[in-house]
């Protein structure tokens, strides 16, 4: 089980002088069980990336294996849909219904799924983003916190148990105490078996939460990676004009001034520090 | 998407393109006029005039006219074809009141070739529905490629500077201008929103396009509430945004973009002004040039 993507291309508005090639023959692998993370600039057709995965848009070039679906051939998009979830950029602006819980069984209802099913799930997708179900299921969700509105809309994709999860800059707009919530929550959700697929913007989060990294430029994959892969050597990441995680800047600082240490992440930082001054502190 | 946004807009570097927005609308209301400087032959024959004078007269009138739209054309850049695109919905209209015209034509006819019934091909039919369907044609053409080289923005600022005189009767042409723009502004980030709301929906399996109207209505349902939510949020914005930047309507208000008259408006005022003139000439038969060369053409015949 696992998504594999070769030589995928895209191209927007093609023929028109609009034309804008978003992907230019991209191809890689996205194991089970990874925490993938996407990268790159703006404009550099993360998006437009992620949303093939669950054929919102059409495949053109290339071909999409999804967990055993060819994109190429006809399929059965609900099923595609259910494995693949999707949680867009401010996912809040998509609430609709009356009630957080009939918001959060739109998608398992859409699913065919028996009244039961629906009720579990939501019940359970509920509980799962930390909020208190039994307080909150029959608020609209218009009277919520931006923080509790997103993590409804996050339930209302979670309550369909997509085998993939994706998501667009799941922290975009939120203060660092709930950046670091919804995070945590990603991590916990994992636990629950979703392969997770994350774009991001924050070098740290990408750092800290991702197995391996995709590096988009332009449209072209820079190259797939593994956190100290990518962020021990800084060139890749120089050449680009990407930031580099906190924990590896200060690495960097640190080799500038002679001191030889590479880290990707805090715990690796306060290791390689500690071995550089020759001791063991623990 | 990114096509609806700009309107018909096809972004090249042309004169045209460069002219003043101001102008190409004058011009354009010229061109309109001139279409309608040619009188139809129902009117043409009533008048006591005859029809072999009319087909010459119509014909050198709007060969001009096409000809001077096809130099803008031109000169404009825009592929023949874009422009023949854009106005593809009305060329079926044209061709289907022409048809009705040619078989159905109701005036005094005195050249008729058949009857069957209600329906009568006679040579006035004929004449009169390619009459018809010529003006239509070149009546929509001319506006199509004034909003293929002008983007939404300069037409609005061109309304607005065209109408101002309106301000001395109090009527808010610069309110109303703005407004116009702001909902020019609006309608591609609405597009987006609704593209982006859909396919959230769709990715929680919504259906768009099953089952009657009814389900169809209730489908919308997820889409329609946060797309108004967010306008309603975004309208908001910007009224806050033009408020902390002490927008204040009208007076004494400079523009980013200041139109100005160059001498390529000048050079297209010539040449439309004489296009104006040679049709004027064809139809009311100046100098005798109609009626010399139709005598010409008798003499070939
Ligand atoms: N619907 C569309 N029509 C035409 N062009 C588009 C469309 N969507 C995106 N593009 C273009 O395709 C390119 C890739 O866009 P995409 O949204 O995939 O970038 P992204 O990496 O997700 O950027 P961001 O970080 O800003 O979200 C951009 O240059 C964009 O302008
Ligand atoms: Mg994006």
């Amino acid at each position: 089980m696992s998504i594999v993507i070769k030589n995928l291309t895209h191209v927007y508005s093609p023929k028109t002088p609009f034309e804008r090639i978003a992907l230019d023959d991209v191809t890689f692998t996205i194991n089970d069980g990874d925490y993938f993370g996407i990268i790159g600039h703006t404009g550099s057709g993360k998006s437009t990336l992620i949303s093939h995965l669950n054929g919102l848009i059409k495949l053109t070039k290339g071909s999409i294996n999804v967990n055993g679906i060819d994109l190429g051939k006809k399929y059965d998009y609900k099923k595609l849909r259910s494995e693949v979830g999707m949680v867009f950029q401010y996912p809040e602006y998509q609430l609709f219904d009356e009630t957080v819980e009939s918001d959060v069984s739109f998608g398992p209802r859409n699913m065919g799924l028996s009244e039961d099913e629906i009720k579990d799930r939501a019940a359970w997708a509920i509980k799962l983003v930390g909020l208190n179900y039994d307080k909150i299921k029959n608020r609209s969700p218009f009277e919520l916190s931006g923080g509790q509105m997103r993590r409804v809309a996050l339930a209302g994709v979670l309550a369909m148990r997509p085998k993939v999860l994706v998501l667009d800059e799941p922290t975009a707009g939120l203060d660092p105490r709930g950046k670091k919530e919804i995070l945590d929550l990603t991590l916990k959700i994992k636990e629950q078996g979703p392969t997770i697929i994350m774009i991001s913007h924050n070098m740290d989060e990408i750092a800290a939460y991702c197995n391996r990294i995709a590096v988009l430029g332009a449209g072209k994959l820079e190259g797939v990676f593994s956190p100290s892969e990518l962020f021990g050597q800084s060139e890749i990441i120089e050449r680009l004009g990407l930031a580099l995680p906190t924990p590896a800047l200060i690495a960097k600082k640190l080799r500038d001034r002679g001191v030889s240490v590479t880290a990707s992440d805090m715990d690796g930082l306060v290791q390689a520090v500690l071995s550089a001054k020759g001791g063991n502190y623990a | 998407m990114r096509d609806v946004s700009m309107g018909q807009y096809y972004p090249t570097k042309s004169p045209v393109h460069k002219m003043d927005a101001r102008a190409k609308l004058v011009f354009v209301i010229l061109y309109i006029v001139m279409l309608f400087l040619v009188p139809s032959l129902d009117n043409y024959l009533g008048g006591g005039g005859r029809l072999g004078e009319y087909m010459v007269k119509s014909g050198l009138s709007f060969g001009v006219v096409t000809l001077f739209l096809l130099v803008a054309i031109i000169f404009s850049k825009v592929p023949l074809m874009k422009v023949l695109k854009s106005v593809k919905a009305v060329v079926y209209l044209v061709i289907i009141t022409a048809v009705i015209m040619l078989l159905f034509y109701s005036g005094k006819a005195n050249h008729v070739y058949a009857t069957w019934g209600i329906i009568t091909i006679s040579l006035e039919g004929i004449v009169s529905a390619i009459v018809m369907a010529v003006r239509l044609f070149l009546l929509v053409m001319g506006p199509a490629l004034l909003s293929l080289t002008t983007t939404p923005v300069e037409l609005t600022d061109g309304i607005e500077s065209l109408l101002s005189p309106l301000k001395l009767i109090k009527i808010p042409v610069h309110d109303i201008a703005i407004i116009m723009s702001i909902a020019l502004r609006l309608i591609p980030t609405m597009i987006e929103e609704t593209d982006k709301i859909t396919n959230a929906q769709k990715a929680r399996l919504a259906e768009f396009d099953d089952g009657n109207v009814f389900k169809k209505a209730k489908a919308m349902i997820p889409v329609l509430v946060p797309l108004l939510t967010s306008s309603f949020r975004r309208a908001d914005e910007l009224a806050y945004a033009m408020d902390s930047r002490c927008y204040g309507g009208a007076k004494n208000r400079t523009r980013m973009r200041v139109m100005r008259l160059s001498y390529r408006d000048a050079i297209a005022l010539v040449v439309i002004a004489a296009v104006f003139f040679a049709v004027l000439t064809f139809v009311y038969d100046y100098f005798g040039v109609a009626t010399f060369i139709s005598e010409w053409a008798y003499t070939l015949l």
